[in-house]
């Protein structure tokens, strides 16, 4: 009975939001019908386009996961895209330019990535911590500045010489990437890696570790008499939240771009938010709202292909979930409280 | 004609009753007394008066005048009454002269008028010799003196009926003394007062009439003359002879659990805590009596580990553990029962079984290496309500779903179930029914006749002289003080009003 | 560097500046009544959008202003009553009505303009003619040469010192999010004074979107605000909430942006990228250096309701 309750608000929620975004395209002239048709078979209306779901789904769900550990301890990390990006440049400079074997090199790549996440999230946790920096503008701020850093990499110094000046970095070696799930598709052996995360993540919550993050979303002030570091909390919980964002960046470049290229990150932060938050900051739930929002994001580019509808809508649909399910949770809340 | 006639007031929360049909009169020009320990309705009808809340049956008179039931606070001061609550309705950064001109939007719209404020502050402060500088910003000002910014604040809007709520809690007995010469001056000139307290004593001091609260029924009113007997309107405040009679076994033990030497603390270059020695016995109660904001909750959070001081040195068992972490004192035996229960001593949403085990959760039974496990933790849980008698329905109620006094329990649950070596608890009591008080107070007793130790922090002078072993007494961070509890009330009154020091000598 | 460089660097300071400063005026009153709003960003791209579309129709710069103004002022209506009314977490709430914002922006843009290959331009605020005051050295150009949105944002700046520090609806705002117990006590509606604090904040918003589109550039792409709005939030803090200092503040920023331009412009060693990027990193070393320092209102990011005990 509970957790038909927990249920009800996001998709009531997302209902709404659907409808709103009827509203929006009746109001521009186009056909919501036609329109919703064409998302929908976007996403699922073809084997193709049901891999791009998952293929989307794979980077959204990670950072996701990232996103609600950050959460649960109410650090408000929102720079999912600066700290995929940092995944993407650490494993391209790895695969690319460290002389070691295949296996190697994917190992390499990956323990990097994790470390540039955790030192990258430390550190912001550490401003946040011992000098109340607001981590919603420091990690927001990054975003920018990161970006911006990538940029100057591909185009100068990593900048793919046989690349014709695009800015693009050179393309890792065939036999390093993801071996493709289905043939024909872009979907990847990735697909196990998130998979194995939500996992870990759901017993993690379990662990003392775990107890002691929600302890300090829940209460500081307990947190700290029951003999937990907040400020050594909040460093290890942003370090682990930027971890996973950066194993997504590391799971796509090896899964599905090969190479750097400017803006690899697109929206993928401000789903990820959506996401997490549409999950209720719980792995199996994330999972579920990861794969609707990707399916979204695929079906949008299908929509705006084929009935001109711009892909913004679906953003639009997107905010429009959250604030629904922001809303609903104060009904909800002033229920249970009778 | 009564300043305020209050007829068969009831207000019902849910199915509590909180006042069942009572008849309350003011009469002009006195000061009324409204008796009662906590929870008895004293401050709810208070309430319905200034308009907080609403009565659901009764009837209101102000100056033989009907006042309609539902009014809001702003109605009540047109009427000229006003309300000094318990917690100061003062913005901290803010001076006198901001807080009185936010109070009075009629001469401050749409411009300030700070000169005109100014001087009718000063004025009325000569007036009643209030001693308020306009200039002064709350913040830096003693509690004495905030008190009566507030009253300066009613007089200000020519208030002719005074409520106070517990305006003694928060001060020295020298304070209250002036408190109570204030509250003449202002009854001489016309005003109509109510006290609302649990202070018996206080009362014989300064009130001319006294009405009696209990669970929600006015047991009489009756005036105050020298006839009137202190033990009889205890028996009618509790309803049965108080008998805070513990059985407190002589303790003889040397060893000494907990020793405090030259330890001071400063935040903000302010000088919280300053050079205390003291040291606390096996099997003793120690009391630290003091007004609140004089470094107990400092103190008590050096102690546990929260703050660093910069000098000095603490021993536990004879180990010095001035570096140590948290965490570290709780494993050696520490325990804590915070003053502020709700923001430091319960996650207000979690369950009850959730709170019970913060500080156990790492260890086993309750943890392996590295999980939690929620089925041991639900046992553990259940074990501490049975013990501790925490009336709940669910180990997974929520703690903001519990009463004052259960909430209590399971942070006094949590806390010495470990049979802590010395139990820090800072104003254990303040808020509970005197059920709850006594029940925490032999909590605290069988400890320390089982061996164990308690720091205990109290405002709460009866408190203090019913089980305390000895007496600190700490004015502005500093120890004035190490007494037995025979030394009398009077002298620690004045330790505790700055105005007396004693050699320690330990 | 000759006194023409200068010039113009502190010429485009102070042009840089002004949105910012109006929407951290804006946030003054916001911060103050107790509230964190993260959808100044989002307010500023909507109403930079709608303020182009007034002026792209009707040609009228002053009423594409007061549409500006008015667009932030509806668009933080959402905000109010989602965390005022309905008391929700104002960090997601924020972060969700700034999103909201860029995808409708993008979606009208594109359904009113079509898809093209260059943006739309329109005339934009041309520099007023002060006359002689303009051929004063130094002075002239830096102070007399600007187009009417900055002196619409001096007469702001002082318009909103006079409120918070003379009036008794500031010291209400000011009340009301350092203690709004106390303040209810005293009658002030709490939660009255927060939800038109941030209809003001809105309001500044607007405007601060509107003289993107309007002032400093005269077109309209999607990412042209950039992330000022979220800078303008650090500004705000930067300066202590006091008006006076916002725009001090402001100039700080808007300095590190010109500064990059002309670099890049001159062609100096650094790469481009970080130039671009010194906005953003002083922001963030701005925040480090004083959050600490600052004293928030007490009751900054708490709702408020009489019966929370």
């Amino acid at each position: 009975m509970n957790k038909f309750k927990n249920i009800l608000p996001p998709i009531l929620s997302i209902i709404l939001a659907f409808a709103v975004g009827a509203i929006i395209l009746l109001l521009s002239n186009f056909n919501p019908i036609e329109s919703y048709k064409s998302l929908f078979n976007g996403a699922f209306g073809s084997a193709y386009g049901f891999s791009e779901t998952l293929v989307k789904m794979i980077p959204i769900l990670t950072i996701a996961l990232g996103t609600s550990v950050a959460f649960k301890a109410q650090l408000w990390n929102i720079g999912g895209n600066g700290q995929y990006t940092l995944g993407c440049i650490s494993t391209l400079i790895v695969c690319v330019y460290l002389p070691a074997p295949m296996w190697l090199k994917l190992v390499i790549a990956l323990l990097l990535s994790i470390l540039v996440g955790m030192i990258f999230g430390g550190l912001l946790g550490l401003a946040k911590a011992k000098l109340n920096a607001n981590e919603v503008i420091t990690t927001l701020m990054f975003d920018y500045i990161i970006a911006l850093f990538l940029s100057f990499l591909v185009y100068g110094p990593l900048m793919d010489p046989d690349g014709h000046n695009f800015p693009q970095s050179k393309l890792i070696e065939k036999e390093v990437l993801f071996d493709k799930l289905m043939v024909g598709t872009r979907l990847h052996s990735g697909l196990f890696l998130a998979l194995f995360l939500v996992i870990l993540l759901f017993f993690f919550w379990k662990t003392k570790e775990g107890f002691r993050i929600k302890m300090i979303g829940a209460n500081p002030n307990v947190a700290k008499l029951s003999g937990i570091s907040v400020n050594l909390q909040i460093m290890l919980t942003m370090g682990i939240s930027c971890a996973f964002a950066a194993i997504a960046g590391y799971i796509d470049v090896l899964g599905i771009h090969g190479r750097l290229q400017d803006n690899i990150a697109g929206t993928l932060g401000s789903v990820a938010i959506v996401v997490a938050l549409l999950g209720n900051l719980n792995p199996i739930g994330i999972i579920f709202s990861a794969f609707f929002f990707s399916a979204l994001t695929v079906g949008g580019q299908c929509m705006q292909r084929f009935m001109g509808v711009p892909y913004s809508l679906v953003t639009i649909i997107q905010a429009l979930v959250i604030v629904f399910v922001v809303a609903s949770k104060i009904i909800v809340e002033k229920r249970s409280k009778k | 004609m009564n300043a305020i006639e209050m007829r068969s007031i009831t207000k019902r929360f849910g199915s509590l009753i909180a006042n069942n049909n009572i008849d309350f009169t003011l009469k002009k020009q006195s000061i009324h007394a409204l008796l009662g320990e906590n929870g008895a309705g004293k401050t709810t009808l208070m309430n319905q008066l200034f308009g907080l809340s609403i009565a659901d049956e009764g009837s209101i008179l102000v100056e033989g005048k009907p006042f309609k039931l539902e009014h809001s606070p702003q109605d009540s001061m047109k009427k000229g009454i006003s309300m000094v609550h318990q917690h100061f309705m003062l913005i901290k950064n803010m001076s006198v002269c901001e807080n009185i001109m936010l109070a009075n939007e009629d001469e401050n719209f749409p411009l300030l008028n700070p000169k005109q404020t100014k001087e009718r502050i000063i004025q009325l402060s000569k007036k009643y010799h209030l001693g308020v500088d306009p200039n002064s910003i709350i913040d830096h000002i003693s509690v004495g003196q905030q008190q009566r910014v507030e009253i300066l604040a009613a007089l200000y809007k020519e208030t002719k009926t005074l409520i106070l709520d517990e305006p003694t809690a928060v001060l020295t007995p020298e304070e209250v003394e002036d408190l109570f010469l204030i509250l003449k001056e202002l009854k001489r000139n016309g005003k109509s007062i109510i006290i609302i307290t649990h202070h018996l004593n206080e009362i014989m001091d300064i009130a001319d009439e006294v009405s009696v609260l209990r669970n929600g029924d006015l047991i009489g009113s009756t005036p105050i003359n020298e006839k009137t007997s202190t033990k009889e309107l205890s028996r009618l405040m509790v309803g049965r002879d108080v008998n805070f009679n513990f059985k407190k076994e002589k303790t003889n033990s040397i060893e000494k659990v907990l020793e405090i030497k030259n330890l001071s603390y400063k935040k903000e270059h302010v000088k919280l805590l300053d050079n205390i020695n003291f040291n606390i016995k096996k099997g003793e109660i120690f009391v630290i009596a003091g007004v609140d904001g004089n470094g107990q909750k400092e103190l008590c959070e050096t102690i546990v580990g929260l703050n660093k001081c910069e000098n000095g040195s603490i021993f536990l068992n004879q180990k010095d553990i001035t570096k140590t972490n948290v965490n570290h004192r709780i494993k050696n035996g520490i325990s804590y029962i915070p003053q502020d229960r709700q923001k430091s001593g319960l996650v207000m949403n979690w369950s009850i079984s959730d709170n019970l085990i913060l500080k156990t959760y790492e260890r086993s039974p309750i943890s392996n290496k590295f999980f939690v496990s929620t089925k041991e933790a639900q046992n553990q849980a259940t074990r501490m309500i049975k013990k501790f008698n925490i009336k709940s329905q669910d180990n997974n109620d929520r703690a903001n779903q519990l009463s004052g006094g259960n909430q209590q329990k399971v942070i006094l649950a949590r806390e010495m179930d470990r049979g802590p070596a010395l139990l820090i608890a800072s104003h254990p009591t303040r808020g509970l029914d005197v059920g709850a008080m006594e029940y925490v107070r032999n909590q605290m007793l069988e400890l320390r006749n089982k061996g164990g130790s308690v720091l205990l922090i109290s405002a709460d002078l009866e408190e203090v002289f019913q089980i305390a072993d000895r007496i600190a007494v700490i004015f502005k961070g500093k120890l004035m003080g190490i007494l037995q509890p025979n030394c009398g009330v009077a002298k620690i009154g004045r330790l505790m009003a700055g105005l007396d020091e004693e050699e320690i000598n330990e | 560097m000759s006194s023409s460089f200068i010039i113009s660097l502190l010429v485009g300071t102070l042009r840089t500046s002004i949105p910012i400063i109006l929407a951290a005026l804006g946030q003054v009153y916001v911060h103050k009544s107790g509230t964190l709003d993260l959808s100044v960003e989002g307010t500023m791209i909507f109403s930079c959008l709608m303020s182009f579309i007034a002026a792209a129709l009707t040609k009228s710069l002053t009423f594409a202003l007061i549409i500006g103004g008015v667009s932030g002022l509806c668009y933080s209506f959402i905000m109010a009553h989602l965390t005022v009314n309905l008391k929700s977490n104002q960090v997601i709430s924020g972060t969700a009505l700034t999103m909201l914002a860029t995808g409708l922006s993008s979606y009208l843009y594109r359904v009113v303009f079509g898809i093209r290959s260059l943006p739309p331009i329109i005339e934009n605020f041309k520099p007023i003619n002060f006359g002689f005051l303009t051929k004063i050295p130094f002075i002239g150009p830096i102070l007399f040469n600007h187009n009417f949105t900055f002196y619409f944002m001096l007469l702001l700046v002082i318009i909103t010192w006079f409120i918070m520090d003379k009036t008794s609806y500031g010291l209400k705002i000011k009340a009301v999010g350092e203690f709004p117990r106390a303040a209810d006590s005293k009658g002030i509606e709490v939660n009255k004074i927060r939800f038109q604090s941030i209809l003001i904040g809105g309001l500044y918003s607007g405007f601060a979107g509107a003289s993107m589109s309007l002032g400093y550039m005269n077109t309209y792409t999607d990412q042209m605000i950039a992330g000022r709005g979220f800078i303008a939030i650090a500004v705000v803090v930067f300066a202590r909430w006091l008006p006076i200092r916002v725009l001090f503040a402001a100039l700080l920023f808007g300095f590190a942006n010109t500064l990059q331009m002309r670099l890049q412009s001159i062609g100096v060693a650094v790469p481009i990228q970080l130039l671009q990027a010194l906005p953003y990193i002083l922001t963030v070393v701005v925040l480090l250096g004083v959050s600490k320092y600052v004293k928030f209102p007490s009751y900054f990011t708490q709702a408020y309701s009489r019966d929370k005990k």
